[in-house]
């Protein structure tokens, strides 16, 4: 396939343009002023393609590749090539996606090229790259993603559950027992079956030219050629009623994160209707974020607070969309950042009491929509913020990529927002809300402290007042006193507890 | 009011370093410069239709010379957004503009920016130079900011990076405040709310002109630009006061601290030694920069035998950057086994005896020139990009002029002045080594 980006927006035109006649099998992204050449190349398996009892296995491949020696050099000797450069390659592994990027500046393609293609086509699979890369998952699985960061965490248990029963059920860096099973054999086969000239995609952006496309896809035509099963979509139950997860963790913050799955994905009719939706109600990272307005700016009861309706892992790191995180089933997805406790006692009150706000704001969304307002100055907002998500060939590339990934059309999604925003009318944005956002059935995440105390406060039903160092209006108060009781109904089997050490082990 | 244009260059596209006679900064360039002191640059960079505006303040937690303010100037960076009497919201405005907006602080600065069209270079101009020098907020506004600045420490507390960095920076500094991290010690965050006049105080002291540096980056017209600085900003008052900062004592003796990490971590040792302050056109800074890559980068020696060959360490990392005032040139790495630390240690030590003693190979050294010529180009690729890659020298110098200075030293390092680097900071009685391990029972 070939994909093209003629100009990027509106009142932004990029000096871009497809290659005529690109061979099928790539994506290219002609910037010729640019003096940098970025790489991605997309293989079409991900973590949902990792046999069962092996969880992590397509991440601790790509790993293997983006960090280990070649036939022609060894490790050490790849990063010393790389190091004048100052270019690196490296890798991603979503569901349904692995992508291998990088950008070099022109003076180093031909020296950078040779080592990205021998990368992953001339892979070592040294014993020793093995040992290292395992060994460094393995930290991470134990270590780190339970102890570095409970908000992303929640985040990924959220996940875990929704798609608890399908491919996508496992993070993508697997479990510890899962990867503690994985053998360098293993990765191999998986490499043999997956990384196959017809199951892979190249792309290119930047200042390159039309001869480097054709020999790129021509070095990657030397991999086999072979058949990769299918795997259905996967098809997430909807809870019934609230469905708890609590982790247990000494802490004096708590994570939450909520949601429930949606049938949108690109493409879906009510796409721009969402995205204009999702904006207002939760903008990542964006003060413009009513849930933000609610929580953190009149509150300051933590960070920051936003809603998803596609993937958006690392939410932390960027405050720009990730991209090669492309998916074939989505979640509506609330993101509390942590909340605190501010006096002894008080954190399941102030856990609850954010919770609450948000599923309100959320209940009154369904209710009541949005209005002409709301909309307009959300059209207005995105015209100019939507900008920011293409800033570099890598993005625009990574976005190109991603249009292959959904089919696409036409002149790509980068250039499809700005009309597609501009063009929506209330009446769209409120069906759309009508038919794809609900209150009533929930999955919940809370990584706390006192895990039986959170949940018998959840089941109690008790109300949950906020104090705040300064005073608040008359009016203010009175809608924190709703909030306080607002009813979030939950029943006691529906109410899981597990220890921090016990996440993700198997 | 007087205009001063200081400089102008004229260099198409992106150079390469190997034809950077003229200076590695490839873009054209002005200095606007005004009577009370304010500075802003303007460069022509990026893609067509936009701008990055970026304000820096030359005021960072190295500021927060009061005892019990840690954390101060980053909570101040919150309370900008809090609105003027011209413009109350000030979100409002930005989201208008569709602006992409935030601010960080770091130890020398605090930096502001907004990336938006070009049609909104006089708005953007008028809401940033407004909110310097106009900013009002109300207590109870305040202290409910209070509260996010504490969200904003929970959300990174468990990092382990950052629980260390905090440990190494109040072992290794008894005086300077390099002594505590941006983000503050947990008792002064929680104590935030009743400083109210504090941050009154210290709007007035730090915010002036004399202190903030401005840089526009993007696709705009220098000459309108020009004009529009002259109207907006000529009428803030100057009257910065630079905080007595205390100097930190030489370290006499080298100091060794265990702490207990409250969640599960390998060992991770850090190796820390006085470093000097930065420079532009001093050999032995440079040098010093140099020397951290050399001996403990990806491409070191040391990286190859810990990390590659023996992997008994999961990384090896140097942070040998230099910062306005003495800073630390410190080395990292998270051990395995937990027995083999005071062994890795011998071996940072080792290499240090070495670099000490022997001259750097002649490879890698230019190898690590082009690595750092290049890191720089790379990192030209958008607007804000080329702006964010200036702060360090405005940071330092008031100015972007030193960026030139900065890779033309560069150039003329030698094998020996790394060397020289080497014996001169990399010295035992300037040593802080700390490890961070499993707490009790975790």
């Amino acid at each position: 396939m070939m994909r093209k980006l003629t100009s990027l927006s509106v009142g932004l035109l990029l000096l871009a343009g497809c290659v005529p006649g690109a061979p099928e099998g790539t994506v290219a992204l002609s910037e010729p002023a640019s003096p940098f050449i970025a790489f991605n190349v997309w293989v079409k398996a991900g973590s949902q393609n990792d046999p069962a009892g092996q969880e992590g296995l397509a991440a601790l491949t790509a790993n293997l590749i983006a960090e280990g020696s070649t036939t022609e050099d060894s490790y050490d000797a790849i990063l010393a090539k790389l190091y004048p450069m100052a270019a690196r390659y490296g890798y991603s592994v979503d569901k349904e996606m692995t992508v291998f990027g990088g950008r070099v500046h022109r003076d180093n393609l031909e020296a950078y090229y040779t080592l990205f293609k021998n990368a992953l086509l001339s892979p070592a699979f040294s014993e020793a790259d093995f040992e290292r890369v395992k060994s460094q998952t393995m930290n991470f699985l134990e270590r780190t993603r339970r102890y570095g960061r409970d908000e992303e965490l929640s985040k990924e248990l959220l996940f875990w559950i929704d798609y608890s029963g399908t491919a996508y059920e496992h993070p993508e860096e697997g479990y510890v027992e899962s990867v503690r099973s994985i053998t360098l054999d293993d990765v191999r086969q998986f490499y043999d079956a997956h990384y196959l000239a017809n199951n892979v995609t190249v792309g290119l952006g930047g200042g390159f030219d039309r001869a480097l496309l054709s020999r790129v896809r021509a070095d990657f035509d030397a991999l086999a050629v072979g058949e990769v099963a299918a795997i259905p979509a996967p098809e997430p139950r909807m809870p019934n009623g609230v469905e708890v997860l609590i982790v247990e963790k000494e802490t004096d913050a708590s994570a939450i994160s909520f949601g429930f799955p949606t049938a949108l994905t690109r493409g879906h009719a009510d796409f721009w209707p969402m995205v204009a939706m999702n904006s207002w109600f939760g903008e990542h990272r964006e003060s413009f974020s009513h849930l933000y307005q609610v929580i953190r700016e009149s509150r300051g009861m933590n960070y920051g607070d936003y809603s998803y309706i596609e993937a958006y892992p690392r939410g932390y790191t960027t405050q720009v969309p990730p991209t090669n995180v492309a998916r074939r089933s989505q979640l509506f997805e609330i993101w509390i950042r942590p909340i605190s406790l501010t006096a002894p006692g008080n954190l399941h009150d102030r856990t609850l009491f954010a919770t609450r706000a948000a599923w309100r704001e959320l209940k009154r969304l369904v209710d009541d929509g949005m209005t002409g307002e709301t909309l307009e100055t959300t059209q207005q907002f995105l015209k100019n913020y939507v900008l920011n998500w293409s800033a570099t060939v890598s993005r625009r590339l990574g976005y190109a990529v991603d249009d292959a990934f959904y089919g696409v059309s036409d002149n790509g999604y980068l250039e499809s927002i700005r009309p597609g925003i501009a063009a929506l009318t209330l009446e769209q944005v409120n069906a759309a809300i009508r038919t794809h956002l609900q209150y009533d059935n929930m999955y919940l995440v809370f990584i706390t402290a006192d895990a039986e105390a959170m949940k018998q406060a959840l089941l109690s039903g008790a109300e949950t007042p906020i104090t705040y160092a300064g005073e608040k209006s008359a009016e203010h108060m009175a809608e924190d006193a709703e909030i306080a009781s607002f009813p979030i109904p939950v029943r006691e089997e529906n109410i899981t507890i597990i220890g921090i050490d016990e996440v993700f082990e198997r | 009011m007087r205009l001063i244009i200081a400089t102008l260059f004229l260099l198409a596209g992106v150079a390469s370093p190997a034809r950077s006679q003229e200076g590695i900064f490839p873009f054209e360039y002005r200095l606007v410069e005004i009577e009370n002191g304010f500075k802003a640059y303007l460069i022509h960079a990026g893609a067509p239709g936009q701008i990055a505006y970026v304000s820096i303040v030359r005021t960072g937690s190295r500021d927060e010379v009061e005892e019990g303010k840690s954390g101060f100037a980053h909570f101040f960076e919150h309370m900008m957004f809090r609105g003027t009497e011209k413009y109350p919201n000030f979100d409002a405005v930005t989201a208008g503009m569709g602006a992409a907006r935030n601010a960080f602080t770091g130890s020398d600065q605090t930096v502001y920016y907004e990336v938006v069209a070009s049609e909104y270079l006089e708005q953007v101009m008028d809401l940033e130079s407004d909110r310097f020098m106009n900013l009002k907020y109300a207590e109870p506004d305040f202290r409910t900011e209070a509260g996010a600045v504490l969200g904003e420490y929970q959300q990174g507390a468990m990092s382990p990076s950052r629980f260390l960095n905090e440990k190494v920076r109040e072992t290794a500094f008894d005086r300077h405040t390099y002594r505590h991290t941006t983000i503050g010690f947990e008792a002064d965050v929680r104590a935030m709310p009743e400083g109210y006049d504090y941050s009154l105080s210290f709007h007035q002291r730090f915010y002036r002109p004399e202190n903030v540096v401005v840089i526009i980056a993007g696709d705009f017209d220098f000459d309108e630009a020009e004009s529009l600085i002259g109207r907006y900003y000529a009428g803030w008052e100057p009257g910065y006061v630079a905080p007595e900062i205390p100097a930190e004592p030489v370290q006499t003796a080298p100091r060794r601290r265990t702490v207990d990490y409250p969640g599960r971590t390998l060992p991770v040792l850090t190796v820390n030694y006085k470093g000097p302050a930065w420079s532009a056109t001093d050999k032995s800074a440079v040098a010093a920069e140099v020397l951290g890559r050399v001996a403990f980068g990806s491409n070191s020696d040391l990286y190859k035998q810990l990390v590659i060959e023996q992997r008994r360490v999961q990384y090896l990392r140097e942070g040998f950057g230099l910062a306005r005032d003495p800073s630390l040139l410190g080395i990292s790495t998270m051990v395995i086994a937990p027995d083999d630390v005071p062994a890795v240690e011998e071996e940072i030590q080792a290499t240090v005896r070495r670099f000490q003693e022997d001259l750097v190979d002649a490879q890698l050294l230019a190898d690590t020139k082009s690595n750092m010529k290049y890191g720089f180009l790379m990192g030209l690729e958008t607007a804000q990009n080329v702006a964010f890659r200036l702060i360090r020298y405005v940071i330092n110098t008031g100015g972007i002029e030193a960026v030139n200075d900065y890779y033309r030293t560069l150039d003329t390092i030698t094998a020996e002045d790394v060397r020289d680097a080497a014996r001169q900071y990399l010295m035992e009685d300037g040593m802080t080594v700390v490890t961070m391990v499993q707490g009790g029972g975790a």
